[in-house]
């Protein structure tokens, strides 16, 4: 085919087979790049582990155990999603600062809500209650996201004024609307959001149905990219490209699933369900390494086989998901998005195109503010309780995961599945060091560091694609 | 202009009867009130002072050293008879405590240690906290086993006045074998989330044989508590807290958090609005009533102090804290069975 | 005579109590370049983004086919069918050249989503009509050399078949041959029908390329000659005396 001839072209055929590889995958190389960091932090954090406390890890430590990938993905998942959001607006060439507060008056508005105005009202576990609880979360969070946005759009105050006057501002009305006090328990209903309980585990079954409907598609999206350049007989990827990318793309989706579906609940919880849902559970041998429960005699043991559920993906982790695919989709598919890194690129270049920069900036702190509210609802959902501690700091995480995964603080130029690699590494890090025990101030030492790297690394990227 | 004398001559009548009732004056020196506690404080001492039939004067340092100083010159310029200073840096405020001294003016150091030989501090006993924390989970909770401890924030001299109370208890136990510490983390912020996650990593290194939890305060025992109920712990395992929050509280009647440590700061406001009145009225320190010495501060100076001894809350006497008016039997019980704890039958 | 397609009847512009244009009077026929002339700062560019929606004008009219309109921003510009090519090469640097080409106008699938595809084709039929060596469709703009991006400059204004070019000094980042393309473009776009307003430094180019000439100096005109009617000398004098030539006075 003479389109596949240009992609063979004189010059090409030097080339190693991985930069050929990599150069019809069309695969960003530094994605790979962190996704190599981020294994390698693994295997370590495995090794080191392995030393302190020997476990079942892939090398002998606590950190390759389905356990502790599983609750890293859960910890992961409120930092995630509102880097996702951060992307867009440091595409933009604008920060947000006040997040953390942010969150934590979001957060303290929905409990407010949940458990000092309707839990009294309607009588504690009403079904209104959670919804509201979330409502309130969603909207207030998207209004004071808005707000930040007209004042920095409209009245022309920098962005990192606005955004740092948020960040004391809100953390004082976070204070004064629970007068700073712990509001806790949440409703039952409420806390699925937060992945702690059963009920936000979807289980095997689904997971795997998911996974299997994920894979679908990314074939589907692939296909239908080559009908569409085939159609304007544009220069299309070989085969094996195409094959390799459908490849790919399948092992990450199966592998994750397989991972997040050999994690059994814990055994309290099986031992809980059976017995309030008349499971029988069957005799067996005990054995104080197996996941499974069993009968030995009329005790309830821990035992290798016997009965026994696996989480699969929990709630948050699939809203995190689905906000990266959402959120991928606004940024590269739609004219919004679009409009976002053309502003990045020139903002004057893109006011003269027509595009109405203001409401533009507007929605982006709107939809960042939507996003922190579904953080603020997923992390004290989680914590079962909300703080004016919750979500302090944050900022810093947010921006850093953000910077981690590849955003330029220059604009224009970032993605959200970078953003979403990032919160993950340095989750990856910190959780690392707890399961190793160190102290905190390690913690954070070694995540400044790792910011720093990350970005002086990148830039030696660019300059030597350049 | 007549009238204006008149009611000027009125005015000072009125102050200067005020003042010969009482001929006292009681001021003190914030350190903030953007805490709620310090409203809840300041109204005990202010209740005590003024049913002396004294007067009560007081400022808010808004959480800066330099105004905290501006203010206290400001106090000693109304003459007052006694000076209590919360102070926000315990350091930096060593030079006001002088002039106030200088003055002739006598100094209680409230809540937060000033190291000062001639001033009497009041407070909760801190190491007594992490004692009773430690004490409790011994003789309620469990006496041996995997032991976790989730501190507070490293950079809070608190943290470590509470572990030592902790250790002090432990520490037999921990040499002889019986209690394993598994975890030991400091908190950065005293942060629930942060607590939360440490905990997890703790119960994921561990494989969850973890039998106890000793966390500093309640906030952090919510993060705890978050975590073992994930792994279906949640109540099995006992855990510690500190601070009397409405939400740990409930924890304790729902069985799920086995104590919390309750500062009552009424009490602490009550006991030094009465010291005060007291010396104001020219009685020495020694007079009154659980006066100790104290030298555990920084640089060790012997001082005056009173050591207030806090209660520790349990599923006993959690009709207490009702009784107190300090949370409402609703806000405590609300969830719990019928029949499961005294308090909210 | 057809009526003027544009007009621009007494324009003024302050900022900030200085006047960059005052009482300024210009019209554009179909088919017709009309050259802008005169030092930095003699107000042509200002007086053109009034045009194109960049300022706002505080005094003055301005008709299109005769009919009075209101121009407050880009949007409003392009609705009158008048496209801009920007001196400081107005393109989104890291986006690519077909983007860049739809930028404000994107064309949709019938999902709402982005055709970048379509886009792609229609950039590379354009593009081969401007620029036949063009190949560089999925590359950021950042990485176009300056005559690159000075036909995808000219490719978005003619793609959406402006009535109205505005050229702010089009070939001042080109070498030789991309002028000659740039000035061969224009010819065409004349014999489209389209009305051209050409703001350039030099005197050889506007006299190559346009009918008529304005000349404007500290923010006032000057005056409006016909080409063929004067000579290099006489517009030089108007842009540096500010002085119109007798003969055409």
């Amino acid at each position: 085919m003479a389109t596949e001839k240009s992609l063979n072209a004189p010059g090409v055929q030097k080339e190693g087979p991985i930069r050929s590889f990599l150069r019809a995958t069309e695969l960003d190389t530094r994605i790979l790049g962190m996704v190599g960091a981020l294994l390698l932090i693994w295997c370590t954090f495995d090794i080191l582990s392995g030393l302190v406390r020997p476990n079942d890890g892939l090398l002998g430590g606590s950190f390759l155990t389905p356990r502790n990938l599983w609750t890293l993905l859960v910890q992961t998942s409120s930092i995630a999603v509102m880097a996702t959001g951060m992307v867009l607006v440091i595409v933009m060439r604008q920060i947000d600062l006040s997040v953390g507060s942010m969150l934590s008056m979001l957060a303290v508005a929905g409990a407010v809500v949940q458990v000092f105005q309707l839990g009294p009202w309607l009588g504690v576990g009403h079904p209104v209650i959670w919804i509201a609880g979330v409502v309130t979360c969603l909207i207030f969070g998207t209004l004071v996201g808005a707000f930040n946005g007209v004042l920095t759009a409209y009245l022309q105050i920098p962005s990192f004024i606005v955004t740092l006057g948020g960040l004391i501002a809100y953390s004082g009305i976070a204070f004064l609307l629970a007068s700073g006090v712990t509001i806790a328990p949440m409703d039952r209903t409420f806390d699925i959001i937060g992945g702690g309980v059963p009920q936000s585990w979807l289980g095997p079954f689904w997971s795997w149905l998911l996974a299997l409907l994920a894979c679908g598609l990314i074939v589907l999206a692939l296909i239908n990219g080559r009908k569409q350049r085939r159609k304007f007989n544009f220069p299309l990827r070989p085969i094996w490209a195409e094959v390799a990318l459908a490849a790919i793309g399948a092992v990450a989706v199966l592998g994750t699933t397989a991972v997040v579906n050999s994690y059994a609940w814990p055994f309290m919880l099986i031992k809980q369900y059976a017995q309030a849902h008349g499971v029988t559970i069957p005799p067996g041998v005990q054995n104080n390494d197996g996941d499974a429960i069993c009968m030995a005699g009329d005790q309830v043991v821990r035992c290798t086989e016997g009965l026994i559920y696996y989480t699969g993906y929990s709630l948050p982790v699939l809203i995190t998901l689905a906000v990266g695919a959402a959120m991928t989709f606004v940024a590269t598919r739609t004219k919004f998005g679009r409009y976002i890194y053309a502003i990045g690129g020139n903002p004057e270049a893109a006011e003269l195109a027509g595009i109405n920069t203001r409401m533009v900036t507007v929605k982006v702190f709107a939809l960042m503010g939507f996003l922190v509210g579904l953080s603020a609802i997923i992390s004290s959902a989680r914590l079962d309780a909300a703080t004016n501690a919750l979500g302090q700091s944050n900022e810093l995480y947010v921006i850093a995961a953000t910077v981690i995964g590849g955003t330029s603080l220059a604009g224009g130029v970032g993605t959200v599945y970078g953003a979403l690699l990032g919160a993950l590494l340095m989750q990856s890090i910190q959780s690392g060091m707890q399961l190793l025990n160190l102290p905190a101030a390690f913690q954070n030492i070694v995540v400044g560091t790792v910011l720093v790297l990350a970005v002086f690394v990148d830039q030696v990227y660019r300059r030597r694609v350049k | 202009m007549r009238k204006a004398l008149f009611l000027a001559a009125i005015m000072l009548a009125t102050t200067s009867n005020y003042a010969l009732a009482s001929g006292k004056l009681i001021a003190v020196s914030w350190k903030t009130f953007q805490e709620e506690r310090w409203k809840t404080d300041e109204a005990a001492i202010k209740a005590v002072v003024e049913a002396a039939g004294d007067k009560y004067i007081s400022t808010d340092a808004q959480n800066s050293a330099q105004k905290q100083a501006a203010d206290i010159e400001g106090l000693i310029a109304q003459k007052p008879d006694v000076i209590i200073v919360v102070a926000y840096d315990s350091d930096g405020i060593l030079p006001s405590i002088k002039a106030i001294k200088d003055a002739g003016i006598k100094a209680i150091s409230y809540d937060v240690q000033f190291e000062d030989p001639d001033s009497l501090y009041i407070t909760f006993d801190n190491v007594g906290v992490g004692r009773l924390m430690a004490k409790t989970m011994l003789a309620h909770g469990k006496k041996e086993g995997n032991f976790a401890f989730i501190k507070g924030d490293k950079g809070d001299p608190n943290a470590t006045f509470l572990f030592s109370g902790i250790q002090e208890v432990l520490k037999p136990e921990i040499d002889s074998g019986k209690i394993k510490v598994v975890c030991d983390t400091f908190t950065d912020g005293w942060k629930p989330d942060n607590a939360q996650k440490n905990m997890e990593q703790c119960l994921t290194a561990n494989n969850n044989k973890v039998d106890a939890v000793i966390s500093e305060n309640d906030g952090m025992a919510s993060g705890v508590v978050a975590a073992l109920t994930a792994q279906g712990l949640a109540g099995s395992v006992p855990v510690t807290g500190q601070d009397g929050d409405k939400a740990a509280l409930n924890r304790v009647a729902l069985g799920t958090q086995l104590v919390s440590v309750w500062k009552d700061s009424r009490i602490l406001g009550k006991e030094a609005g009465m010291a005060a009145v007291a010396l104001a009225d020219g009685k020495p320190v020694s007079s009154l009533k659980g006066v100790s010495t104290f030298s555990s501060g920084k640089k060790g100076v012997k001082m005056n102090a009173i050591l207030l001894q806090p209660d520790p809350i349990t599923k006993a006497n959690l009709e207490d804290v009702i009784k107190a008016g300090w949370v409402t039997k609703a806000e405590v019980c609300a969830g719990v069975k019928a029949g499961a704890v005294k308090a909210c039958d | 005579m057809t009526a003027p397609l544009v007009e621009m009847r007494n324009i003024s512009v302050s900022f900030g109590g200085i006047k960059a244009v005052d009482n300024v009077t210009v019209d554009l026929y179909p088919g017709e370049v009309v050259g802008l002339l005169g030092h930095n700062g003699a107000g042509k560019s200002t007086l053109i983004k009034v045009l194109s929606g960049a300022y706002k004008r505080d005094g003055g009219t301005i008709l299109i086919n005769g009919e009075e309109v209101d121009i407050n921003n880009p949007r409003d510009a392009k609705g009158y069918g008048i496209e801009t090519i920007y001196q400081a090469l107005a393109l989104a640097d890291n986006v690519d050249a077909a983007s860049n080409l739809f930028l404000g106008r994107e064309l949709m699938t019938k999902w709402g989503t982005l055709d970048d595809v379509a886009m792609e084709a229609a950039a590379r039929k354009v593009m081969g009509r401007l620029n036949p060596n063009f190949r560089r469709f999925k590359e950021p703009a950042k990485s176009l050399s300056g005559g690159q991006r000075q036909s995808v400059a000219i490719a978005r204004a003619i793609l959406f078949n402006a009535r109205i070019l505005i050229m702010d000094e089009p070939t001042a980042a080109l070498g030789p041959q991309e002028t000659r393309m740039v000035a061969d473009l224009i010819q065409e776009l004349k014999r489209q029908g389209i009305g051209i307003f050409l703001i350039d430094h030099d005197i050889h180019t506007v006299m190559e390329l346009c009918d008529r000439a304005s000349v404007m100096k500290n923010g006032q005109l000057v005056g409006t000659v016909k080409v063929d009617e004067v000579t290099d000398d006489d517009i030089l004098g108007m842009i540096i005396l500010g002085k119109k030539p007798e003969k055409v006075a």
